[in-house]
């Protein structure tokens, strides 16, 4: 993150912003294991059946499942349905 | 998401087989360049399916000349495509169009008359009398008058007090209410008499008009002249003819009989039943249980059903259950009081509906006789009512 992004979190913290938004992190949301939403994304770097990988600003997000299919994507959510067994930041 | 879906098939979307190496590549590109997919689903290692609306299949051209990959569509769905088709079978939609016309103007023919109210008027005769009219079935609703044809089926059938039609879709529906015929007047200056009514004994007269041949006490049969309209001129010695009329009250009665038995037979259901089943098609009826009824007395209770029927319509089967109860006759010795309770109960309700609404009641008489074990009961009531009855004088009979 370097030192602006310290700057930053800290900012975030004093004035209580929402982190997603000053930090640029992903936010994900997930429904039990049926749906999964990622708010923030950097592109797709693969997609199969039972693996996504996301890019985010905190890392790359994994995915893994099985059935997964994309539902929506556009330029900043991706919403991915499917049984989701794991979530996971590589980094 | 449903607004959703709904949304895209208006817009319409085509279902894309994307084949190529890079295809993380190839969705990232759109997502970058605004193209909007939806339901992407990997079908093989090389191949991937994903719905994408119109606008963006055009955009995507660039796209995959750029990363080189192969893009087939395999489903065309939405409003937008089904109207491409459908203007290439321009017959279709043209005949489409006539049909729906077609059954506009056939509905507004009326195909049956239905006719509700009368009672001592034939429904047919009314049924001729409008399709000289020009109301039958086959004609069109625009082009008659209803309220013209209202009065015309008055004027034309006098027994008739009013008449009411509709048209509810295809169907002719027409109120009518008879005439009460009024009670037939006697003209003022014609002379006549006024008779008995009834059999009775006089009690008062009140002759306004003409002399009065009956006095207080006297005796008279239906059809006795009361007040005469040859009124005697005493000086001269002549007569006269003039239009009698007054009031005359005279005490009359009323009996009726009525009998009861003392003893009754009641069914009693000793709690077992048979059922039988039995299936209607139209006039034939199909026993579905076979076998006699093994008891010596017993009751029938029917129910029917109806299957596949939507309002008056459907088909013509029937299930019917017939259940039959074994009941055992028992013979009961009916309270004489509640015996007397009954006849009288059930004799006056008979004269009541025989009296006249104006008459007073003088006087009741109930006598009860019992024979053979049937209670007789005799009710005799007494009423005071006007008997006066107007009746032409016919001249040359005296």
């Amino acid at each position: 993150m370097g030192e602006s992004g310290g700057i930053k979190k800290g900012l975030a913290e004093i004035l209580e912003l929402p982190k997603d938004i000053i930090l640029d992190l992903p936010k994900i949301i997930m429904i039990g294991n049926l749906q999964i939403y990622v708010e923030n994304h950097k592109g797709i770097l693969e997609y199969t059946d039972n693996r996504i990988r996301i890019n985010t600003k905190s890392g790359i997000l994994c995915i893994m499942g099985k059935n997964l299919m994309l539902k929506n994507i556009v330029i900043e959510e991706i919403i991915i349905v499917g049984e989701i067994n794991q979530v996971e930041f590589i980094d | 998401m449903l607004v959703l879906k709904l949304w895209n098939y208006i817009r319409g979307y085509v279902v894309i087989r994307v084949q190529g190496l890079t295809l993380e590549k190839f969705i990232n590109m759109c997502t970058v360049r605004n193209i909007y997919l939806w339901d992407v689903k990997r079908v093989g290692n090389t191949v991937l399916e994903a719905k994408i609306g119109i606008k963006g299949f055009k955009d995507l051209r660039k796209i995959v000349k750029k990363l080189g990959c192969k893009v087939s569509i395999r489903k065309k769905q939405g409003y937008p495509f089904w109207i491409y088709k459908l203007k290439k079978r321009k017959m279709l939609l043209i005949g489409a169009f006539f049909c729906f016309l077609l059954l506009i103007f056939i509905s507004t023919f009326i195909f049956s008359i239905e006719i509700a109210g009368n009672e001592n008027v034939e429904t047919a005769e009314i049924v001729y009398k409008l399709n000289t009219l020009g109301l039958k079935p086959g004609t069109n609703r625009y082009f008659i008058n209803l309220r013209k044809l209202e009065n015309q089926l008055l004027l034309d059938m006098n027994r008739l007090a009013w008449v009411g039609i509709e048209i509810k879709g295809v169907k002719a529906k027409i109120e009518v209410v008879e005439k009460i015929a009024p009670p037939s007047r006697i003209d003022k200056n014609t002379p006549c008499n006024v008779v008995a009514k009834k059999n009775g004994v006089i009690e008062k007269i009140i002759a306004r008009n003409g002399d009065a041949v009956v006095e207080k006490g006297d005796i008279v049969k239906k059809g006795d002249i009361l007040i005469s309209g040859i009124v005697q001129l005493e000086p001269i010695g002549g007569s006269m003819l003039v239009h009698s009329y007054g009031d005359v009250y005279a005490k009359t009665y009323y009996e009726a009989t009525k009998s009861k038995g003392l003893t009754e037979i009641k069914k009693e259901k000793t709690g077992q039943k048979l059922v039988k089943r039995i299936l209607s098609l139209g006039s034939i009826e199909l026993s579905l249980n076979k076998g006699k009824v093994p008891y010596e007395f017993y009751i029938i209770e029917k129910k029917s059903k109806r299957p596949l029927q939507w309002r008056k319509i459907g088909l013509p089967v029937e299930l019917i259950t017939e259940e039959y109860y074994e009941v055992n006759k028992i013979k009961i010795t009916i309270d004489e009081m509640e015996a007397k309770n009954y006849v009288h109960k059930r004799a006056l309700d008979d004269i009541l509906e025989e009296i006249p609404f104006e008459a007073e009641i003088l006087n009741t008489q109930v006598d009860f006789v019992a024979k053979d074990g049937v209670l007789y009961g005799k009710v005799t009531v007494e009423v005071l009512e006007n008997i006066a009855e107007q009746r032409i004088l016919q001249i040359g009979e005296d």
